[in-house]
């Protein structure tokens, strides 16, 4: 489910620090770069290639126009600009040169040379043909005729007008070449094609593994490190909100990969490129295409900052709605018995329509952004085809040069447009990487700085020395607490709602620590020992017993590894194992989310299972049976006691049967000790757990049916 | 699927001009960008002939002024037809939330709070593409494509019809696409949800995995759920990575034949240099409304299963203004209140909340409730309200089945303290005059001073305008329960009800509550739910419940002197400074 709730610090604008952490992750994944950015290069390549190929043809094959030059002048310093091939045809004492190659000479060399007859613009269409034998019928007739085509050494010589004019007939079999010609750039077309299809396939494919790789690996930094934070810490975290970060805020960084660093540079090398083949094909006219740019660079900047508020608008709004809406969910009955239905709907429809307001904000912009560019993409296009047809009237560009620049132009614009949308993906990812990597940055574990360790085996002596103890600040929840629990004892703790009992537990496995005084285990203080070697020779049972998806048996070795047999030894010790049979599927059972198929006590059952498949040397029962019926509380009294078997007990808050037959009881009121001794000494003293005694055990072991 | 569309017809209706003009300035824009490549075609063979430079000026100005024409164009079409479909987004977003409203409460028991919101939210949103894109890019396509193929069929029939023949490759390949990409996005999210869950359990087991030192274990786990997202996204883009490749090949492949057949044609004088351009400019335009083509039927049939949802909340049945099977009269309830053997029970629940529960509280007194945790107080209050309803004859106010008044008139009679004191992100006074803004000011001073809540007014940084909640300020939780008090208790209603409402309150403060309130409320009815003896004493009757059976039953005085569970709590608190239930403990 999305966050509904965290619109509102959602837009961001570029954020250098989070960039460069976020390409930290894709260090590793050097390899799969530099192929992505071969496959890109390659694709934007093939791309640009593709109009000059049509070009080309158009030129080469179509659009046949030659110029003459006397041959003996070629010497000419006017000429010295025009590149004529050594194996350009020459007939009748000229060389022939493509008229488009003209564009190199000036106006005022163009005009002289012509006077002096050295230069021939014609334009000619020209090929070579030995003898009126090879001409169609209807051009060997027309040959020397006025205006009509010449056979001189060996080359047909034809005004380009003469031979626009043939029949098609006659067209197709006097230009067999020229459609060679074209073939030839169909193939090369295709292929060109084939390479486009694969590199942007290829390219897809690695910068999508790359996005995918840093995510996971982003997870599972992030997962490690939250699943590592104190309980402190965690419980301040609603769990919705980290599992949000988890998920979908590091989704938005695969965003930012996929669609706007690619984009961001096929775009640029897209428009770089069509930029420079312009000015390459005719610097004059690549120029002027440029000088039709700032308008447009304008409007970026504009609708840039237009398309932000929009969007910044559109996002609170939708945060106001969203929130409104969850909130008049949860509190449906409050608005039910205050009678507020309609005036609810009133209010909403006001919310609602600021946000229609809003999106329709955001749709103007977007509206009004992308014809825009549209617009100035059609004008660039109409000046360069005006100042075009002027070039090429004085020879100084070709027609496919100009058809290509058409091309290259709109190829140019078209990532202009949505360019808004672009920064719009951008600002989210900034968001997201911002609270991913805050979460990230957070470190609030307990601190493990293991300074000795633990004898084997674990005894099970427990110490606690002068312990003080708040949650926060001067709120002290166990006050100058000591007190010591020999290998093997059970002692009970009891005491009102309050006095601290729970913190206990809590404390001794350092989910926790005290602020003041030492806790030791077997003599050794615990902030010495490593963290998981405290923790596995402690395990608490809880009275909220969770239990993850899966099978009962994986409930009980929770990964540990164990065989069937030893799974099933624990829990036939404490007295699981029956009901675990009857279940559909034995120890294979899946256990759903939350387990609602188990009753509480045989959940109860599962996590003694658990504890003893786990074998710890001291056991802190956390008012683990302290709300259950009687009829469980005998169904759970068996596994208990197999469960407190030759290990040091902890049992905190618990029922009657339990704590009488405890070796010891310690009474805590506001985190003191205040009593301490055996049931009957605590019973005839008359104090604090005689009164707790009479009024909550007494009364349940006579309500008891 | 059609049928589902129906709901939308009202919308449509209304917004028909808006479609029709859209629509009109759709087909002008069309219209017009197909004119472009012929101003192009012109002013190449002109430019190819040599003609004027003066003619190429005519033809880039009136190039340039169809390019106007087209912008404005498009302007307006998003202008009328995104207005339009926002427009219905958000009146069916507001009918949505409207009947929401009125459901009973039953119906977000049986929904989570996150499908409803996907109901508004993202159900909304592929409605909005079926009334906008989808209409858009239906016309557009069916429009541009008959134009294009007609116009370029004309000016070369034979050289059009090899040209297209990859073309219908890709409304097939859309199809085919959407199928298989379908079936992977539906894993990708499901491996998406898989992954969340795992997240999500860990983070809320975490001491468990803490205590047993799992967090390996757990981050193994994790790591193959990751794993498995990875490679069944990286499936996805197997086949969404090749789809717009592969698009772009076929168009490109249509060029390639273009050129090869057109340029065999200009060859043969049979087409003009410039006709090719242009025909390679159509070409260029025909291959989005192809794809549009596809991606309308994505849309509409998106929107439709959307609508579905959105229609199974409007079809809901609201609850009903008089109960079923009661007699219903105008009338507002008044007097003492009974249950007459009352029994409950919730569906899917083992065991019945309320169990024959019978009581009668004469006009003007108090009932004072007590029970443990999951015992029926909270249900047997809410039958009073029929936030959950009741079965005929049991509840009676006035003598008259709860069922008989209209509910509006049953609710407002009555002042509820719910249990968990819901309050909304609003001030304080929004908060407090809840029911109705309008109310005098003495009324909200009045309430404030009962409820005790004047004396926090300081703490308040803006006064009683001070805004609660979410990102406002957080209230202790008996500030919640005082102001959730005054939200009952500014309604001067006939019957005050509250439901354990003052669990987390400082005694004295209780005290002082309860001494303002039954002052406050002389000759009125009154209910308290409470475990505090202090409170229940001053109840005229007090009634015991018991796994919602009711085990005790009569005066305060009397059920202390006699054994049973009043008298063990009243022993149990006289003897603790500290409450055994209730209190902020962990």
């Amino acid at each position: 489910m999305p966050d509904f709730f965290d619109a509102d610090d959602i837009v961001k604008s570029y954020d250098g620090t989070i960039v460069r952490r976020i390409f930290s992750y894709v260090k590793p994944y050097r390899r799969l770069l530099a192929v992505a950015t071969l496959t890109l290069a390659l694709s934007t390549a093939g791309e640009l290639v593709l109009p000059v190929l049509v070009q080309r043809t158009v030129d080469d094959a179509l659009v046949v126009s030659w110029a003459s030059v006397a041959a003996d002048s070629l010497a000419d310093p006017r000429l010295a600009g025009l590149d004529i091939p050594g194996d350009a045809p020459r007939a009748g004492g000229r060389a022939f040169v493509r008229e488009s190659g003209l564009a190199s000479l000036t106006q005022p060399d163009k005009r002289s040379l012509e006077a002096d007859g050295i230069l021939d613009p014609g334009p000619y269409y020209l090929c070579a043909k030995g003898s009126p034998g090879d001409l169609p019928e209807a051009v060997a007739r027309d040959l020397g005729a006025d205006g009509g085509p010449r056979l001189v050494d060996g080359w047909l010589i034809a005004p380009s007008a003469y031979a626009r004019a043939l029949s098609p007939g006659d067209a197709k079999s006097l230009r067999a070449a020229d459609r060679l010609v074209v073939a030839g750039y169909g193939w090369a077309l295709l292929a060109v094609l084939v390479v486009v299809l694969l590199s942007t396939f290829g390219q897809a494919w690695t910068t999508s593994l790359i996005g995918q790789n840093v995510m996971k690996d982003l997870r599972m930094d992030l997962f490690r490190r939250t699943s590592g934070q104190s309980l402190a810490f965690l419980s301040k975290q609603p769990v919705g909100r980290l599992v949000t970060r988890l998920t979908g805020d590091v989704e938005t960084i695969n965003e930012f990969f996929t669609s706007v660093v690619v984009s961001f540079i096929k775009d640029a090398s897209v428009m770089a490129g069509a930029l420079v083949v312009l000015l390459a094909m005719s610097p004059r006219l690549g120029l002027i295409a440029i000088a039709t740019l700032p308008p447009v660079l304008a409007a970026t900047g504009v609708s840039r900052r237009k398309a932000r508020d929009a969007f910044r608008r559109q996002r609170t709004w939708l945060s106001k709605v969203n929130a409104f809406l969850a909130e008049h969910i949860a509190g449906i009955a409050v608005v039910k018995l205050f009678g507020r239905e309609r005036a609810s709907a009133d209010e909403f429809a006001a919310r609602d329509a600021e946000l229609m307001r809003a999106n329709l904000g955001e749709m103007y912009v977007f509206a009004v952004f992308r014809p825009l560019i549209e617009f100035f993409s059609s004008v660039s296009v109409a000046i360069v085809l005006w100042f075009g047809a002027g070039l090429h009237g004085k020879g100084l560009i070709s027609l496919g040069a100009l058809i290509a620049f058409v091309n290259l132009i709109r190829m140019f614009y078209s990532p202009l447009q949505d360019i808004s949308e672009k920064y719009t993906i951008l600002q989210s990812a900034m968001a997201g990487g911002e609270r991913v990597f805050k979460l990230l940055d957070a470190d609030e574990r307990v601190p493990d700085e293991p300074r000795s360790s633990l004898s084997r085996p674990v005894k099970g002596r427990i110490e606690f020395d002068r312990v003080w103890f708040a949650y926060k600040g001067d709120d002290w929840v166990i006050r100058d607490l000591s007190f010591a629990v020999e290998p093997g004892e059970t002692v009970a703790i009891v005491g009102y709602t309050g006095a601290g009992k729970s913190t206990v537990g809590s404390l001794l496995a350092r989910l926790w620590d005290p602020q003041r005084g030492e806790i030791r285990l077997d003599g050794v203080p615990i902030r010495e020992l490593p963290l998981s070697e405290l923790r596995s020779s402690i395990r608490p049972v809880m009275q909220d017993v969770f239990l993850f998806s899966g099978t009962v048996a994986g409930n009980i070795d929770l990964g540990l590894g164990l065989g069937r047999p030893e799974v099933e030894r624990a829990a036939k010790a404490v007295m699981a194992h029956g009901f675990i049979e009857s279940l559909d599927g034995g120890y294979d059972a899946p256990l759903g989310e939350g387990a609602a198929t188990l009753s509480s006590g045989q959940r109860q059952l599962l996590s003694f299972a658990r504890v003893v498949a786990h074998d710890p040397a001291i056991v802190v029962l956390d008012e683990a049976t302290s709300s259950v019926d009687t009829e469980t509380e005998r169904l759970l009294q068996g596994g208990l006691s197999a469960l407190m078997r030759g290990r040091t007990t902890v049992a905190i808050a618990h029922r009657l049967s339990t704590i009488r037959h405890a070796d010891r009881i310690l009474v805590l009121a506001d985190g003191r000790l205040v009593e301490t001794g055996d049931h009957d000494s605590l019973i005839a003293e008359g104090g604090i757990y005689y009164n707790l005694y009479r009024l909550q055990y007494q009364g349940e072991a006579t309500t008891a049916p | 699927m059609l049928k589902e569309f129906k709901t939308l017809v009202p919308y449509l209706r209304r917004y028909r001009w808006r479609y029709a003009l859209g629509l009109l300035c759709l087909v002008a824009v069309d219209a017009a960008q197909l004119l472009l490549p012929q101003y192009l075609r012109r002013a190449v063979d002109s430019i190819a002939a040599g003609g004027p430079v003066r003619a190429i000026v005519m033809i880039g100005l009136s190039m340039a002024l169809t390019a106007g024409a087209i912008a404005s164009g498009r302007f307006l079409w998003r202008f009328f037809i995104h207005g339009a479909s926002r427009r219905i987004e958000t009146a069916l977003r507001d009918r949505l939330f409207a009947r929401l409203m009125t459901l009973p409460t039953s119906y977000f028991h049986g929904n989570s709070a996150g499908d409803i919101m996907a109901r508004a939210t993202n159900d909304m949103q592929a409605i909005r593409m079926a009334t906008g894109m989808a209409f858009v890019a239906f016309v557009d396509g069916a429009f541009m494509s008959v134009a294009i193929l007609a116009v370029m069929f004309v000016q070369n029939p034979g050289t059009t019809l090899l040209t297209i023949a990859p073309l219908p490759l890709i409304t097939v390949l859309i199809v085919a696409f959407g199928r298989i990409v379908g079936k992977r996005f539906k894993r990708v999210q499901e491996l998406y949800s898989e992954m969340s869950s795992v997240a999500q359990e860990t983070l809320q087991g975490i001491r468990v995995v803490q205590s047993f030192v799992k967090e390996d274990e757990f981050a193994r786990r994790f790591s193959v759920a990751n794993d498995g997202y990875k490679k069944a996204s990286m499936g996805l883009v197997k086949v969404n990575g090749l789809f717009f490749p592969l698009i772009s090949f076929l168009a490109g492949l249509t060029t390639l034949v273009l050129v090869v057949a057109g340029g065999a044609a200009v060859i043969e004088n049979r087409m003009t240099p410039g006709s090719l351009a242009a025909m390679l400019a159509y070409l260029e335009m025909l291959i989005w409304p192809m794809l549009g083509a596809g991606f309308t039927v994505n849309m509409i049939q998106r929107g439709a299963a959307s609508l579905k949802r959105v229609n199974e909340v409007l079809d809901t049945e609201a609850e009903p203004r008089f109960a079923q099977g009661a007699a219903g009269a105008e009338a507002r309830p008044e007097g003492g209140v009974s249950f007459r053997g009352l029994s409950l029970s919730y569906p899917g629940a083992r065991a019945p909340a309320l169990d024959g529960i019978t009581i009668d509280l004469p006009a003007g007194k108090t009932l004072g409730v007590l029970g443990k945790v999951g015992s029926g107080k909270s249900s047997l209050c809410k039958t009073l309200a029929r936030i959950v309803e009741p079965p005929r004859g049991a509840v009676l106010w006035g003598g008259v089945d709860v069922g008989s008044y209209p509910l509006e008139e049953l609710r407002s009679a009555i002042g509820f303290v719910p249990q968990d004191s819901f309050l909304f992100s609003a001030s304080i006074r929004e908060n407090v005059l809840f029911s109705d803004p309008d109310l005098p000011e003495e009324r909200f001073e009045r309430a404030v001073a009962i409820s005790a809540l004047d004396r926090d007014k300081r703490l308040f940084s803006h006064g009683w305008d001070t805004v609660v909640g979410e990102r406002g300020l957080t209230l202790s939780g008996g500030q919640k329960q005082r102001v959730a008090i005054a939200r009952a208790v500014v309604r001067d209603p006939e019957l005050l009800v509250l439901d354990d409402a003052l669990s987390a309150v400082d005694t004295e403060t209780e005290e002082s509550i309860i001494e303002a309130l039954i002052a406050d409320r002389a000759g009125k009815t009154t209910i308290i739910v409470s475990n505090r003896v202090s409170t229940l004493r001053r109840a005229d009757i007090v009634a015991v419940l018991d796994s919602g059976r009711l085990s005790q039953l009569g005066a305060p005085a009397s059920l202390a002197a006699a054994d049973g569970f009043y008298a063990e709590i009243a022993a149990l608190q006289a003897l603790s400074a500290e409450p055994v239930t209730g209190g902020e403990g962990r």
